[in-house]
């Protein structure tokens, strides 16, 4: 994209009304919701710091790292592939879906559900469910997919949305940030064959039920990864909707891809990074599903695609501390020039900040413009949880110094024909003391010429300067001319209260220290559940509470997990249960493994592959806990995933903020989820 | 220049010293748009008791070059800027955190394969400060007698707040002065639109941001911008002359010097 094009792109976005509109609204939001949830980590400055070691470390011995995780993967039961680029990557999942058992047979059950639009699902084609991925966008998987007759349904809400368009995500974690809920009235409209609503509640209600039958029939689930755990052979994928998790575990065949940077040394590296992470991206403690991914389940084929497509290219360039990016968005959500363009006008899948820097160390030269469009005010640096210096890395991408854009290019850094030839001469003068003072004179004089009676010159737009300001005049006698070498003593006498001027130090103010919480951890467990709209009770009998909830609400039949609740008791109660999901089933009941207390969390592992499915796919969630399994922090609980096929933080019900950011309950997972805390 | 004398201990609580003297690096934008900045910058120092060096040599410390990724523009720039200075002694004052943060931050940055050049910019990053920087930080001056009969606002430039981390030392000083109402400006820390270059080459975002600036402003309802930096201050006065607005920008120096 040449300066010309991005212009003409800039002006695009800010001539759309909508659009500003849109922006405001989200770096109004986001970036208040991200300062609030840091704030709640009163060493966030520091972990942020050692976050920045971290993912340092890593990329400097990536290449083991990349080995150890490979074969933990492998010695897990997961296959895992390398691919050195985009065609690369494509060529193997093409190969992996191809060869997919299909699962006609469910469609076509499920063909009692009437949205037009699905029709084209059903049939022959394999259909792929997809969820979010930036790496699957980066390789343009569905482009590549759907050339090759196979069918591919995005189920992240943000990302359905621009997918129906016909458009790309304009923010890496906001896809359809661009858009109201006019707009997404109109296109499930047009596409769906709905009622039109603007309510985003109805609206998300609808994306569930059309999203719901891919995921019980899709051949194939692609997701990305947020980060790859190399001690674990693990990924951990990060989302709040729920479709992330129904892509890993329904699906006979998961596939993930995997950036090769996404590496963290471990589980308590992990836990650092998602401390930060989910604060950073939507400012939420945790996400609601946070899941830890290791084997794949019972029928399951599980597929790690570690892709590079420009990546050792950019660790061997002096763009390398991009490579510490965790994708959280913040620094878009802080950029004074994403709010005004948004993320479109980048034409990059890597809008903003982060963007601007490795679009052209990952895709070339002609993405240099990008980084000019920036003031360097350092904001997306204060933004970033891992710290990086991204005013640093777009000054080098000015400076040509992203290996792909050779100084040979027509126009390696990014500028116009002005401001370049402007520059030189500006700074050829400046080398000079001489000639800078004469041309001070002369500057001075010019603008006295221009404008003879006035303070300021009025300078055509061209200039870029007169577009919007006027210029002050020179001064008439620079200040080299004004100064005279003053005559003050060398000597000065000082009363002894004026010392003073004396250096001195600044006392550096303590980190607060954290409040010491009289509130035990169960009460901090039931207070942050609540906070995420998660229900608490405090039951002395599990059984005895949970039938008493079912039959407050009519509820005869339940998705159980075994060995949670006393079984003869709910016959006797004629609560019917089964231990296979179906779509009559509302509620789901099962054990947590664990909880959390500072971010109301509760750990599911797979046992037999089934509390996953009673835990996700009913409107009710009802989980025990037992009350001595309740740890402090994700940092105490996290190595309970170890040895587990896959496991998932849930911290609340499923939620959105795709549409306008607004909070919205109940996508593709439990809308209600209980928590039954029992003494033990 | 430093001169050896005796220092005598006197009964009193009153002593003899040498008298400590600063380089002053003015800055190109000072030097010919607003000399009456530097000049507030000397007097400041003179009623402290401190002693100004201007080496006429000085002219601009490749900014402007280096931010727009013209590095081989900026770096005969900086090694001027550095030899200039490796001929004086002292600490090398500016009333500009962002050709400060230039010399303390990005010589390294330019130098960092230059096994020649780095150690030199090393040596001069180390005596560099920003104007109120080095009042409150160095000297532990926190009121410099000003009287200013009015309402203020400050606007802390990203590079002074973000890149040189001074924010306290500018709020103090106009804190201390006496007659003036310091009250905040809206959205504060959010970028003028200046950016150097970046306002000519993208003048279309610039005059966004710089919208923004002005609208904070009225919502502030101070009639008068005070700033650390030459830059953003042509910038926003540019952009209120232009709009036809009534207030004025000014450098913190002059307010600080204002009696």
């Amino acid at each position: 994209m040449s300066s010309n094009q991005f212009r003409k792109r800039i002006r695009t976005s800010l001539a759309n009304a909508h659009l500003q509109k849109a922006l405001d609204l989200n770096a109004e939001r986001r970036v208040t919701r991200r300062i609030n949830a840091l704030e709640t980590l009163p060493d966030w400055k520091e972990r942020r710091q050692r976050a920045h070691a971290v993912r340092a470390e890593v990329i400097e011995n990536l290449d083991s790292y990349l080995d150890q995780f490979t074969a933990k993967a492998q010695a897990n039961g997961v296959i895992v592939h390398r691919a050195k680029d985009a065609a690369e990557a494509v060529k193997i999942v093409l190969k992996i879906a191809k060869d997919s058992p299909r699962r006609r047979e469910g469609r076509q059950e499920n063909q009692k559900e009437t949205f037009a639009a699905l029709g084209a699902l059903r049939g022959e084609k394999v259909l792929v469910a997809k969820s979010k991925s930036m790496v699957t966008e980066e390789i343009n998987l569905n482009h590549a997919l759907e050339k090759e007759n196979i069918r591919v349904v995005e189920t992240d809400l943000g990302e359905f949305i621009v997918q129906l368009r016909g458009e790309k995500p304009s923010h890496i974690i906001t896809p359809a940030l661009h858009l109201r809920k006019q707009d997404v009235g109109e296109i499930f409209k047009e596409k769906l064959d709905v009622e039109y609503t603007e309510d985003i509640p109805a609206l998300t209600n609808i994306a569930r039920k059309v999203l719901r039958e891919v995921f019980l029939t899709a051949d194939v689930g692609i997701t990305g990864a947020n980060f790859a755990i190399a001690e674990e052979g693990a990924i951990c994928l990060v989302t709040n909707e729920g479709n992330g998790r129904m892509v890993t575990t329904l699906p006979p065949i998961h596939i993930a891809l995997i950036g090769m940077e996404r590496i963290v040394r471990n589980l308590d590296d992990l836990a650092l990074m998602l401390s930060l992470l989910p604060r950073s991206a939507t400012g939420q403690k945790l996400s609601v599903y946070t899941q830890i991914v290791h084997s794949p389940l019972p029928n399951q084929q599980r597929h790690f695609i570690i892709l590079d497509n420009g990546r050792s290219r950019l660790r061997n360039s002096p763009l390398k501390e991009s490579l510490l990016c965790i994708r959280c968005g913040a620094c878009m959500n802080a950029c004074p020039i994403f709010r005004e363009i948004g993320g479109h006008a980048y034409n990059s899948i890597y809008p903003g900040p982060i963007g601007s820097v490795i679009s052209a160390g990952l895709f070339g030269s002609e993405f240099v413009p990008l980084a000019q469009a920036s003031t360097l005010c350092g904001a997306c640096k204060d933004a970033c949880p891992v710290d990086i210096d991204l005013p640093k890395l777009l000054v080098r991408v000015r400076a040509g110094q992203s290996q792909v854009s050779s100084l040979k290019s027509s126009n390696p850094h990014g500028l116009t024909l002005f401001s370049s030839l402007t520059l030189r001469m500006y700074s050829r003068i400046a080398r000079h003391p001489r000639l800078f003072a004469l041309s001070q004179k002369f500057a001075a004089l010019g603008a006295f010429l221009i404008a003879p009676f006035s303070q300021w010159i009025r300078l055509p737009a061209f200039t870029g300067w007169g577009y919007s300001k006027d210029l002050p005049r020179f001064a008439n006698k620079s200040f080299r001319e004004r100064f005279r070498k003053e005559d003050t003593p060398s000597h000065v006498t000082l009363s002894a209260s004026e010392g003073s001027l004396l250096q001195q130090s600044e006392t550096l103010r303590s980190p607060e220290a954290l409040p010491q919480s009289d509130t035990s951890k169960i009460e901090r467990f039931a207070k942050e559940l609540t906070a995420v709209h998660g229900h608490v009770h405090h039951a002395e009998n599990a059984t005895q509470s949970i039938i008493q909830f079912l039959q407050s609400r009519n509820i005869n039949h339940i998705h159980l997990e075994p060995n949670v609740l006393d079984e003869d008791a709910l016959t006797k109660a004629d609560i019917a249960f089964s231990r296979e999901p179906d779509p009559a089933i509302r509620v789901g009941v099962t054990k947590a493994k664990c909880g959390v207390a500072d971010t109301g969390s509760v750990l599911e592992a797979d046992g037999e592959g089934k509390s996953l499915h009673a835990s996700l796919l009913p409107e009710v969630h009802l989980v025990v806990l037992h009350t001595s399994q309740i740890y402090p922090s994700l940092e105490d609980a996290i190595h309970l995933v170890k040895n587990t096929k896959s496991a998932v933080f849930i911290t609340g019900p499923s939620a959105t903020g795709d549409i306008e950011s607004a909070h919205t309950i109940g996508v593709h997972g439990p809308s209600d989820v209980h928590v039954f805390l029992v003494d033990d | 220049m430093f001169t050896c004398v005796p220092v005598y201990a006197l009964p009193t609580s009153v002593y003899t010293q040498p008298m400590p003297r600063i380089q002053l690096f003015v800055t190109c934008l000072v030097d010919s748009f607003y000399p009456q900045t530097g000049e507030a910058v000397v007097s400041i120092f003179q009623r402290l008791g401190i002693g100004v060096d201007f080496v006429r040599d000085q002219t601009c410390c490749g900014q402007p070059p280096f931010s727009a990724g013209l590095h081989a523009e900026a770096r005969p720039l900086a090694q001027h800027t550095i030899e200039v200075f490796e001929k004086t002694t002292g600490d090398i004052v500016m009333p500009s955190g962002s050709c400060a943060h230039m010399m303390k931050h990005n010589y390294l940055e330019l130098f960092r394969d230059d096994p020649a050049w780095l150690p030199r910019a090393q040596a001069l990053a180390s005596r560099v400060f920003e104007f109120t920087e080095y009042l409150v930080d160095r000297l532990g001056v926190t009121d410099t007698g000003a009287k200013w009969d009015g309402v203020l606002t400050y606007h802390p430039s990203c590079h002074t707040l973000r890149g040189m981390k001074i924010d306290r030392q500018p709020r103090t000083l106009l804190a201390n002065v006496k007659g003036a109402t310091i009250v905040d400006l809206p959205a504060t820390e959010d970028c003028c639109g200046f950016g150097g270059i970046f306002s000519v080459e993208h003048p279309e975002l610039s005059a966004e941001l710089l919208k923004r600036k002005i609208s904070n402003l009225e919502t502030s309802e101070s009639p008068t911008l005070v700033l650390v930096e030459a830059g953003c201050l042509m910038h926003i006065a540019g952009g209120l002359h232009r709009q036809k607005k009534s207030q004025r920008v000014v450098h913190i120096a002059e307010v600080l010097a204002s009696q």
